[in-house]
């Protein structure tokens, strides 16, 4: 049935971490598919070897930090990087940090703020995202207008390749353009071009002070006003977020509304001063229970409820759209985004991230996805945006009728994929058509 | 020679002025930033996409190899001619097709000097980070296609992180669009971030979508002078350990403070050893504390710390610098520039280094550097109709070179990698990392049509 050679792989790990009775596998493993077998590396040398025999023998190999999507390696290898989770360097003179990809995103946060210091990236999920992973995905999140997105922070790395050789890359200078840019290229490629198995981290020296403003609106609408009406006042703060009522109690327990978050990480001086600004300018725009949070433990409570509905939403990505547009036309993108979806209050999730321009919308039971989006794509398209990802570039490439320039991509992606795994061994799982 | 027929479909693809086939004219597109120097077979300069895509598709078919082409003012060999190829100049397209600052995009055409586009965003309180100091001549696309640094990188980044989406016309003539208008547009793989800095070897840029930002309210520009160049990197060190990052470290010796000097009277002292030009951004009200605290940190060792009173005052600073590479022409009429980069802890050491390469070769050196970012640029001058010097100076360079690694740093910060640095690649490089950029290359290009010989070999 499979083709996994079990002894070998206990040869290389050890007996302890091969796991194939299913009882067991289960944590370790979400989606429909059903690997053969689970195992645990705890080195690069570890994860090469076990690379190489599933190119020997022709296996699929999923890899997860703790949890590995099943999807696509039935009968196949999940590789959990969870053992390799240690901080290998904290170097305060370079603001760099050596980490192993299995190290838990959460606790990675804790060290480096042990550290004085700061990473920018949010976890894509609480409690289980690792830094391999982030780097995996390689998104942009609400903190990237200051920041930056994710990719900013990865200034080199350890990959195996999916045949299995060992490949490093990029070095502890903050600026290096030499050879051809794969450091950032391997960002979001989603362990398609090989297996992370050390991370060059870049950091930053923590904020001198943090501040949140909060408030609800009856609608969404007017807290959009409120943004762009900051935006045009010159105010750019680190997050300015919205959250739907529906999905608004799950952030903060009783809240009744729509929640606006405006996290300010900066200097002392000017985030007092801006604190104020945003509140009248939330209160004048017809918020209510406007409140300035500056006390730790309060800050970080409103944050987490952020964050935590972000990570429920990326959970069922399947069923939701993601769009961007311009972000002062965030107000007209939601006027006309009523006409397809009723009212977004009600809507089962509506999340704004309001100085990228990007909305995610959960879908309620029922709609088609598709459908949506590509009605979706037009109205975003008209604002100077788009569906996001690589769906959106199928839908735009519809929208120009230019069926030519999707091919072109997608045979060009297709390529590359295949150019670093010819067998097509690693996360099978992963599309690259839309 | 381009037989007349190729000659003939050129013109009617761009026009019959927009083709150069005559020597006069050949001659003046094989020069670069470097000494280096090459000839096309003609140079051929679209207006439009669409007569991009002409041209790549002509050129296909008589197997002849395009190398693109900006303002020509790269320091790495990128632009040029290669054997039996010719150059397609981005410089007649020039247009800025929008500024949209209220959603902090720009779209423009890859022949827009950066300069230009900064003028354009200043009338509206807006700019561009990425600034080279050949911002007054360079071009978007050619900023796009070495990834570009500047004196505002310790903060902003390099040109890469301002490039949101760019039109690309493949070396099959196929157009495809990468990225958008904002983070969350890449199709699955990041296609502009591997473009950018590829040097044109990947494909044609036609249309770069850029992030812009306003200007920032309100800056502190510093300037503290050292006896010697050793005390102005700790000083560096001490800022970034006080949590502060400045948009601006940048350090020149006592041969460019004269230099300069002798160019500009900026009134530099020219017995200092060295100078740090530091500069802060952001709220007006964070602004003192910064500023006295960096005053704090650079007095422990500094001779003289001065705060820049007037708008002028920061012109005069600035001018100083960005002669820096120019102003040296006056000692010696050759210069070679230098991009070597280490981690920031190593700057000492690596200015230790090259203190060390001007003696063992007996070189004249002059040290400009990014001193925040750990970049430096040495200058070696020399006379280039000296056959005998100009080999001593490549191996005082290739020396160079060899300790940035050895310091793990790169033989590159800003300039890329073209064909002056290439044959160092492998040095920084292992094998499985430069068969991944030849993966990527044959992904784009198996046919090798585009900038040939550029970076790596096929």
């Amino acid at each position: 049935m499979s083709n996994v050679n079990i002894s070998k792989l206990k040869g290389i790990v050890g007996d302890a971490y091969v796991i194939d009775s299913p009882s067991e596998m289960a944590k370790y493993l979400k989606g429909q598919g059903k690997p053969a077998v689970v195992v645990l590396p705890a080195s690069t040398s570890e994860v090469s070897s076990i690379v190489k025999l599933a190119n020997e023998k022709n296996v699929k190999l999923g890899v997860g930090g703790a949890v590995v999507d099943t999807q696509g390696i039935t009968g196949g290898i999940a590789m959990v990087m969870s053992r390799m989770n240690r901080l290998l360097e904290m170097d305060q003179l370079n603001l760099v940090a050596v980490v192993e990809p299995g190290l838990l995103h959460k606790e990675f946060l804790l060290k480096v703020a042990e550290f004085g210091l700061n990473f920018p990236p949010e976890p894509y999920e609480i409690e289980t995202s690792s830094v391999g992973g982030c780097f995996a995905i390689g998104d942009s999140d609400s903190k990237s207008f200051e920041y930056g997105p994710t990719r900013t922070f990865l200034l080199g790395f350890e990959m195996v390749l999916p045949t299995g050789e060992i490949l490093e890359i990029g070095n502890k200078c903050i600026k290096n353009v030499s050879g051809l840019d794969f450091i950032h290229f391997a960002v979001g490629s989603q362990g398609t071009f090989g297996i992370f198995t050390k991370l060059l981290v870049k950091l930053l020296p923590a904020p001198a002070a943090k501040k949140a403003v909060i408030g609800t609106f009856a609608s969404m609408h007017k807290a959009n006003a409120a943004f762009n009406t900051l935006i045009k006042r010159n105010v750019h703060p680190t997050r300015m977020n919205l959250i739907n009522a529906s999905l608004a109690k799950n952030a903060k327990p009783g809240t009744e509304g729509q929640l606006v978050i405006v996290d300010l990480q900066g200097f002392k001086e000017s985030g007092k001063n801006i604190a104020n600004e945003v509140a009248s300018v939330l209160t004048l725009g017809g918020g209510s229970d406007v409140k300035i949070i500056e006390e730790g433990a309060e800050y970080d409570q409103v944050i987490n409820g952020w964050l935590k509905v972000r990570a429920e939403l990326n959970a069922k990505r399947s069923r939701t759209v993601e769009f961007v547009v311009g972000p002062m036309k965030m107000p007209q993108a939601l006027a006309q985004l009523e006409a397809l979806t009723g009212d977004l209050g009600a809507y089962p999730g509506v999340i704004v991230e309001g100085l990228l321009g990007y909305v995610c919308l959960a879908l309620p039971e029922g709609t088609d996805k598709l459908d949506l989006a590509t009605k979706v794509n037009k109205l975003a398209m008209s604002l100077g945006g788009n569906v996001k990802g690589l769906l959106g570039h199928k839908l735009k490439a519809d929208v120009y009728n230019d069926a030519e320039m999707w091919k072109q991509t997608t045979s060009l992606l297709n390529e590359l994929r295949q150019q670093f795994d010819p067998k097509g061994i690693l996360n099978p799982g992963v599309s690259l058509e839309a | 020679m381009l037989s007349q027929a190729v000659v003939k479909r050129l013109k009617e693809i761009v026009g019959e002025k927009n083709v150069v086939t005559d020597k006069v004219g050949l001659l003046t597109y094989g020069y670069d930033g470097t000494l280096l120097s090459g000839e096309a077979l003609g140079v051929v300069s679209p207006t439009t996409t669409e007569q991009v895509v002409e041209i790549v598709k002509l050129m296909n078919e008589h197997d002849i190899k395009l190398v693109p082409r900006g303002a020509g003012t790269n320091e790495s060999g990128g632009t040029i001619p290669s054997e039996k190829s010719v150059v397609i100049s981005f410089t007649k397209m020039t247009k800025i097709h929008e500024i949209d600052t209220e959603n902090f995009v720009a779209v423009v055409e890859p022949g827009v000097i950066n300069f230009d586009l900064q003028v354009e965003l200043a009338k509206k309180n807006f700019y561009f980070p990425p600034d080279p100091s050949s911002f007054k001549a360079s071009t978007i696309g050619g900023n796009l296609g070495e990834c570009s640094g500047g004196p505002k990188c310790f903060k902003y980044g390099v040109t890469r992180d301002y490039m949101l989406g760019l039109e690309v016309v493949l070396p099959n003539g196929k157009v495809i669009q990468t990225g958008g208008r904002n983070f969350q547009s890449e199709p699955g793989y990041d296609l502009t971030r591997i473009i950018v800095g590829s040097e044109g070897i990947l494909g044609l840029v036609t249309k770069v979508f850029v992030r812009i930002l306003p200007i920032p309210r309100a800056k502190k520009t510093m300037l503290a002078l050292y006896d010697k160049v050793e005390d102005a990197s700790q000083t560096v060190a001490d800022i970034v350990a006080a949590g502060i990052i400045p948009t601006t470290l940048e350090l020149m010796d006592n041969l460019l403070i004269n230099t300069t000097e002798d160019f500009t009277h900026a009134g530099l002292p020219r017995d200092a050893g060295a100078v740090l030009i530091i500069e802060v951004d952001g709220y007006q009200e964070d602004m003192d504390e910064q500023v006295k605290t960096i005053g704090e940190i650079a007095s422990k060792i500094a001779k003289e710390f001065k705060v820049a009173q007037s708008a002028a005052e920061v012109d005069q600073i600035w001018t100083s610098r960005r002669s820096a590479f120019g102003s040296v022409a006056r000692v010696r009429p050759s210069y070679g520039v230098n991009d070597i980069t280490v981690p920031r802890s190593n700057f000492p050491k690596a200015i230790g280094g090259v203190l060390k390469v001007a003696k063992d070769f007996g070189v004249t050196i002059g040290v400009v550097a990014h001193a925040g970012d750990g970049n430096l640029h040495p200058l070696i001058l020399f006379d280039q109709r000296n056959k005998e010097e100009t080999e001593t100076v490549h191996a005082a360079e290739q020396a160079l070179c060899m300790m940035a690694l050895d310091l793990d740093g790169t033989i590159s910060g800003e300039h890329g990698i073209g064909l002056v640095k290439k044959k160092y690649l492998d040095k920084e490089f292992t094998p499985a990392a430069m068969e991944a950029f030849r993966k990527i290359k044959r992904s784009f290009d198996p046919s090798n049509r585009f900038n040939p010989g550029k970076i790596i070999d096929l």
